[in-house]
């Protein structure tokens, strides 16, 4: 007959499948209140005609976009209007020219660049491209804000 | 009453006719007591006036028997506990019986919520009192619960055995706030989504588990799998958010909160009032009918209150919640425009995160740290020099940091003076600017490693005035230089009052009371205090000199 089990080692193993049992528990509860579905709005739209938008700050879409197109000499950028700091929605000042954060007074320069408050990175330019219509459509999920890389296609279309 | 058509009922009101049956209220009262059902329900029937019915008053009801039967004498007295733990839990009650009459109404979900709420101004009877009384109770009872911490911290009731109690508190008063931050999505407004806005997007700020936080590609963390995303159930706060939002606010931490005020009431019993004797050998007093007087008359008094100011004040609801537009100024909750202020001065992680922790842990360590066996059960002041000085400085400055954000922050979040119209037109803030990160590590080195050292090393007692008169000439120097650079006055007066500040409460004081305690003791105490003072410095140089950050690594999000 197989030696009995120690009352030591069955205590261990009791208290270690309660442990277990619990540790699972507590992972699946976790993993459980992580949405695996989304219900949320597209971020990609249609903006309209792109050669139709004014040289400057566009706050066409702002309201309902929550983007600034901003377009140069050589062609448009869009701007995603969403503070770096803790994601408010700052204003656009056409007399000093920047943007300026409600929340904890960050500005930003019309290239999204920090330049007073507690932002700690410039502002995220959004994907850009012109539409074979020549409708400018904008993807608010593809992001950049590296000087140097936010320049450049896909977050800049000439126009 | 529509009774008018019933059956004549006898009457229980005196009636002035003679012929009237003469009403024999004791006789009455005997004859309904006076039967099993009655003495099944309440014990020791009848109750009479001596010192074991009395006892027995307490210990044999359910409701009362969290009391002692008998007190110190001061413990009675209004101006040792001003009534606020009794008054928090009173509020907490108050709170829950108004919560679950507005749930009736209330549904939360983004298409309904907003309107559920005007329908309860407008169309629903006594519910725009009732929404009142509990924005307003809530108010109160963040507030009362603050100065119960106070007071608790004051007369010493922190220490030895109550430890770990005052932890429990510490707790509670965290639940407290997050259950205010919770509800505060719940009318659906602007306020409500950009203060959850603002609040929630400080969790993505936590280190390694944030997506914005340092380290965050340590764990890939992305925009949809990060902490923020577990507790708005989406990307950005919506329809997700507020439900879950709901059921934090209406079950899950009301549960919590009310399994802790047991463990904390239990732990009041087990541990004993604190209140000190006023004589020796003194005589307790009788909990019935003394301090469960007081108690009630506090209670309705404070009740009274609440109903007066839900009367007259509405509490506010502004537009329906625009998740594309946000108000300007936009500002949480008067209790949280502290922690709002911090974020001004510091990244996220450390203002939303770091420091709140700091402060929760700190607060909960205090028993631990403080070995002073002095000025238990008493306001002593005198022999408690450095803890009550430092406890009021972290307290005074909280509540200066809340007033800033309430009276002196306008639109785009720049300082408006009370008395300032928001329509002057400010200019745009001056550049900011930061530190080499040399300079940067030299900085916060030094900072800690003398501040830590310093008070330590140096023996015996500086003399206070000549230590100030030092202090003076070196802010005159300094201040000197600053004026010779072309800095404003004004920005040299705040630089000067805080490092003269820092000076006292984080080296003259430190090395006049700390000087005894053992090594660990000394070195959380001393660090803590250093963090409180540095919070001071940091806003001082941004203030004064619009240094952007003493420390910048943006290659790990880390910047100090």
């Amino acid at each position: 007959m197989a030696e009995p089990i120690k009352r030591k080692d069955f205590l261990w193993l009791g208290w270690g499948a309660v442990a277990a049992f619990c540790g699972a528990a507590t992972a699946a509860t976790a993993r459980f209140m992580v949405p695996n579905v989304l219900y949320e709005p597209s971020q990609k739209f249609n903006a309209g005609p792109a050669k139709e938008f004014p040289i400057g700050v566009s706050l066409l879409w702002f309201k309902k976009q929550r983007v600034w197109i901003v377009r140069t000499e050589k062609g448009i950028y869009s701007l995603w209007a969403r503070c770096t700091h803790l994601g408010c929605t700052p204003n656009w000042f056409l007399d000093q020219n920047r943007f300026k954060c409600p929340c904890h007074g960050s500005n930003y320069t019309p290239d999204g660049d920090v330049v007073a408050g507690p932002a700690p990175k410039p502002l995220y330019r959004c994907k850009v491209e012109v539409a074979a219509s020549g409708d400018l459509v904008i993807d608010k999920a593809a992001l950049e804000n590296r000087p140097g890389v936010r320049e450049k296609a896909p977050y800049f279309v000439e126009v | 009453m529509a009774d008018n058509n019933a059956p004549a009922a006898p009457n229980p009101a005196p009636q002035p006719a003679a012929a009237a049956p003469k009403l024999d209220m004791d006789a009455l009262l005997k004859e309904a007591t006076n039967n099993q059902v009655w003495k099944s329900m309440f014990r020791n029937w009848p109750w009479q006036d001596n010192a074991r019915h009395r006892a027995r008053h307490i210990v044999d009801n359910l409701w009362l028997h969290l009391h002692p039967t008998k007190v110190r004498p001061r413990a009675l007295e209004t101006t040792f506990t001003w009534g606020l733990g009794g008054l928090s839990f009173l509020l907490y009650l108050l709170l829950t019986v108004t919560g679950v009459l507005l749930m009736f109404y209330y549904r939360p979900t983004v298409e309904l919520a907003y309107q559920d709420m005007k329908d309860l101004e407008f169309a629903v009877s006594f519910g725009i009192f009732l929404r009142n009384a509990h924005r307003w109770g809530a108010h109160g009872m963040v507030t009362i619960v603050i100065l119960h911490m106070i007071r608790v911290f004051l007369t010493g009731s922190y220490k030895k055995p109550r430890e770990f109690n005052w932890g429990v508190g510490v707790i509670l008063l965290t639940l407290t706030l997050f259950l205010s931050f919770t509800g505060y999505l719940l009318p659906w407004d602007q306020l409500a989504i950009w203060a959850v806005t603002v609040g929630t997007n400080m969790a993505a700020a936590t280190p390694l588990l944030g997506n914005e936080g340092p380290f965050a590609n340590l764990l890939g963390m992305t925009i949809s799998n990060d902490v923020r995303f577990v507790l708005l159930g989406g990307t950005t706060v919506g329809a997700n958010t507020l439900l879950r939002f709901y059921v934090m606010h209406c079950v899950l931490v009301p549960l919590v909160t009310g399994a802790l005020i047991m463990l904390h009431f239990w732990r009041v019993r087990k541990d004993t009032f604190s209140a000190a004797p006023r004589e020796p050998n003194e005589e307790k007093l009788d909990v019935w009918p003394h301090l469960v007087v007081r108690e009630y008359i506090a209670a309705a008094i404070c009740i009274a209150f609440i109903f007066f100011v839900s009367v007259y004040f509405n509490a506010p609801l502004e537009e329906v919640a625009n998740p594309n537009v946000t108000p300007n100024p936009s500002k949480a909750p008067w209790y949280f425009l502290g922690l709002q202020e911090l974020l001004v001065y510091f990244d996220p992680w450390i203002a939303g995160v770091l420091l709140p922790g700091l402060i929760i842990k700190g607060l909960c360590a205090i028993p631990y740290l403080d070995t002073n066996p002095k000025g238990v059960g008493e306001y002593n002041w005198k022999d408690r020099p450095f803890a009550n000085a430092v406890f009021m400085f972290g307290i005074a400055m909280w509540f200066i940091l809340i007033a800033i954000g309430v009276y002196c922050r306008g639109p785009n979040y720049f300082w408006y003076w009370p008395w300032e119209s928001w329509l002057i037109h400010k200019p745009a803030p001056p550049a900011t600017w930061s530190f080499p990160i040399w300079a940067g590590l030299v900085s916060l080195a030094a900072y800690g490693g003398l501040g830590m050292a310093l008070p330590r090393v140096l023996k015996g007692d500086i003399d206070w005035k000549k230590a100030n008169w030092g202090f003076a000439v070196f802010a005159l120097a300094l201040g000197a230089f600053m004026g010779f650079k072309g800095i404003e006055t004004w920005r040299i007066i705040v630089v000067d009052i805080l490092l003269w500040l820092t000076f006292v409460f984080g080296f003259l004081y430190p090395q006049r009371h700390l000087k005894e305690l053992d090594f660990t003791r000394y070195s959380v105490t001393q660090s803590l205090n250093l963090m409180m003072m540095g919070v001071l410095l940091k806003m001082g140089v941004r203030l004064g000199l619009d240094v952007k950050y003493i420390l910048e690594l943006p290659q790990f999000n880390l910047n100090i």
